[in-house]
């Protein structure tokens, strides 16, 4: 590995820590290698806020190299949304060009007097003066800061207005929209008064043995580009499967209590396609090219909204107009907000004006009618700016719903709002939601794919009917391990290649020699390491829940009638993990069983 | 009627399932495109398999034992080992789950295909009735 930069913002002194060998052995980098790094850092006390709080940048032993989908960085600290581990990962190009700078992680503590922004550059960095960034939307930073540093071709990762105002969904954006999401880490750059990182290098990555690297990374992205569900997003984007996730009755409407929406057709990936895709856009070096560029009425090309955005802001507020969706997704980027998070959040607002719980005094005249996407628009300017209604919308679904005496009205996990895959339509997500190391993530296992049909033999990733219940549990978590893996790597969820395939490049990489077992172990040892995180903030087996909402039955569509039966779930899958069903923490056996001694003596003495 | 899968007769009965079946009739009323199995040999299989469908608006316009595909130019073309074919037959692999993990190779517009899956799935449902045995 390359060294990571430790900054400290208020005393401005850098150092330069090198990772030890048997912790690149063991974790690879990326999420893993961060949950290791932050374990005895990340306190019940730690006021996310604070200056003391760490921010971490990581990339993994793969970043920056051309192979399948590996463009990726992560972020990780304590979340300020759930009090719990914040993990955000992102695409663009920011991760690669921090290599090609010669470090593989960032460590930021500390606060600065005023706003600054850092500067890295081949092996060097610099901490600048941002007071006149301060304001400014995340396309804007990034195209003043390349200005000023006279460097068109510099990355640059920053946050918007939501950052600085401590929104605690606010994110890390960089390149054409491209967010670290989710857990709220834009707030707590923010609170550093970091506006923005700025990088430049032109090293090569190491790759130990890289004549074997590059005949496999080709032989990997020729059978990614073949791969169905990659020509599908190719051709569609992550909405590809927006028609499909509709059919099941897996796409929320009208905040999770639809499950008919006739406007759901209008706003899919393939709806897209037909009418204002412009074009596509890519992370590095990446042969799927998910991205969209649509084109709207004022004939300006932009960034086209993903599958989650598309939900969140269509039929979840019952609008089924694309090009108000592209607009209002375009506004989260650029306040730097989280579309899942605000859309959710926005979306318990309805539900809650709807049922009378919060009225025009509330939202200071404001009506809150499904499908009325100008009041959608205005929620969101009082979210980032947290007047008005907005600063209770600010502080996400859970909170927003216990200050109007509605907390069990929001579609939360732990904090984090519910994504819009509904587990009634596809169960395996009940235990996803419920078990995911910051709350109610897709992304920590995406296992809608698996219950959709995409299970992989040669992972022994099986395929279950997509309502099964406990008898999934097992391939639950070995599912999650898998992608606790591609997180170390930080490697796209959708590089569906083989696990011979991924064991191949990250041998050829990191000069190791495992197989496809000892992959998942590392998936497994992150996954664990990050569940003793939140075991230590206090997290127990009674958070592992879903929110009422999604215990009930809908009323029709697809998944009518059905109900995970998430109790049923958890009792198989806590031995599967092997995890205590009293506290549902990891047991000492299993601790031990993956080296983390010092974990196990932590949680049992 | 006997269809064996693969065969002429197991085609015919196809489309004659296709053009008497009220629930693929009224699911498919909107497709308007053609189609081809192209069967790759494997186990039993021991010969390259194509059938031709034409499927428009519910009905099958034509169905047809190919040798070549150098007659037609069908929409999509459904490309898979003989026995990929025979497990989705079987009700043992989802038609879904074979796209999604490379075991059936679909060339053409992935659009047409996912804004279409309730027909694709019950045209594998129609496909799945007719058949009563398969080569083996």
């Amino acid at each position: 590995m390359q060294p990571i930069l430790k900054i400290d913002l208020s005393t401005r002194r850098p150092e330069t820590l090198i990772i030890p060998s048997e912790w690149e052995c063991d974790y690879l980098g990326g999420a893993s290698l961060a949950a290791r790094l932050l374990y005895s850092s990340l306190t019940l006390d730690l006021d996310p806020f604070s200056p003391e709080a760490p921010l971490l940048f990581l990339t993994g032993p793969l970043t920056g190299t051309a192979g399948p989908a590996v463009g990726r960085f992560v972020v990780c600290g304590k979340s300020p949304a759930t009090g719990l581990w914040a993990e955000s990962n992102c695409g663009g190009f920011w991760g690669p060009e921090l290599r090609f700078a010669g470090f593989d992680g960032l460590w930021i503590t500390g606060k600065a007097e005023e706003p600054v922004y850092l500067w890295i550059n081949d092996g060097r960095f610099e901490i600048r003066e941002a007071a006149h960034l301060w304001g400014l939307d995340t396309y804007e930073i990034q195209s003043k800061i390349k200005e000023e540093l006279g460097q068109p071709s510099a990355r640059v990762a920053g946050i918007g207005l939501a950052g600085e105002n401590g929104v605690l969904f606010a994110n890390i954006m960089c390149d054409h929209g491209r967010a670290a999401g989710r857990t709220g880490l834009g707030a707590v750059m923010g609170a550093k008064n970091l506006k923005a990182i700025a990088v430049k290098g032109n090293s090569r990555i190491p790759l130990a043995r890289s004549k074997k690297y590059a005949l496999l990374r080709s032989e990997a992205n020729r059978a990614l580009k073949a791969d169905n569900y990659s020509r599908a997003a190719h051709e569609l984007g992550t909405a590809g499967v927006a028609d499909y996730s509709d059919y099941l009755g897996a796409m929320p409407k009208r905040y999770f209590h639809a499950g008919t929406f006739a406007g759901a057709e209008k706003v899919s990936g393939a709806t897209m396609a037909e009418t204002i895709l412009a074009g596509t856009s890519t992370c590095h070096a990446c042969v799927i090219a998910c991205g969209r560029v649509v084109r709207l009425e004022d004939g300006a090309k932009r960034k086209g909204p993903e599958y989650e955005t598309i939900v969140g802001f269509g039929p979840n507020l019952l609008n089924g107009n694309l090009a108000a969706i592209t607009r209002l997704g375009e506004l989260c980027d650029r306040y730097g907000m989280d579309t899942i998070s605000t859309s959710n959040t926005i979306g318990l607002a309805f539900r809650l004006y709807e049922k009378a719980f919060i009225g025009k005094a509330d939202t200071g005249g404001l009506g809150l009618h499904w499908g009325d996407v100008e009041a959608v628009a205005q929620l969101l300017h009082l979210t980032a700016h947290r007047e008005g209604i907005g600063k209770y919308l600010s502080q996400g679904a859970r909170r927003f719903g216990k200050h109007f005496s509605a907390e069990d009205e929001a579609v939360q996990v732990n904090g984090l709002e519910v994504a819009y895959h509904d587990p009634r339509g596809v169960s395996g997500m009940a235990l996803v939601y419920a078990t995911s190391p910051r709350g109610a993530c897709h992304m920590k296992s995406d296992y809608f794919f698996v219950d959709w049909g995409q299970a992989d033999e040669s992972l022994e990733v099986e395929f279950f009917e997509r309502q099964a219940g406990a008898e999934k549990a097992a391939n639950v978590a070995r599912h999650q391990d898998w992608r606790g893996l591609y997180d170390a790597l930080v490697m796209c969820a959708f590089a569906n290649i083989s696990g011979e395939m991924v064991a191949g490049l990250v041998n050829a990489a990191c000069g190791l020699n495992y197989v496809v077992e000892d992959l998942f172990c590392v998936g497994e040892r992150g996954w664990n390491m990050k569940r003793a995180i939140n075991n230590r903030l206090g997290l127990r087996r009674a958070n592992d829940k879903l929110p009422k909402a999604l215990l009930e039955p809908l009323p029709d569509g697809g998944a009518a009638g059905y109900v995970p039966p998430l109790e049923e779930m958890l009792s198989a899958y806590y031995p599967a993990r092997g995890w205590d069903p009293e506290t549902g923490c990891p047991t000492r056996e299993k601790l031990l069983a993956l080296g983390l001694d010092d974990v196990a003596k932590d949680l049992w003495g | 009627m006997t269809a064996i899968f693969p065969s002429p007769e197991w085609l015919q009965a196809l489309a004659d399932k296709l053009n008497s079946d009220e629930k693929y009739a009224r699911i498919a009323k909107n497709w308007e495109a053609d189609l081809a199995f192209l069967i790759e040999p494997s186990g039993p299989l021991k010969e390259q398999v194509f059938y031709y469908l034409d499927l428009w608006h519910g009905k099958c316009r034509r169905a047809a034992v190919l040798t070549d595909l150098s007659e037609v130019k069908p929409a999509f073309i459904l490309r898979a080992p003989y026995e990929n074919f025979a497990r989705v037959l079987k009700g043992e692999l989802d038609p879904m789950q074979a796209m999604m993990t490379r075991k059936l190779q679909v060339q053409g517009s992935m659009a047409y295909m996912m804004r279409n899956v309730p027909t694709v799935l019950d045209f594998v449902r129609c496909c799945r009735e007719i058949t009563t045995e398969i080569l083996s």
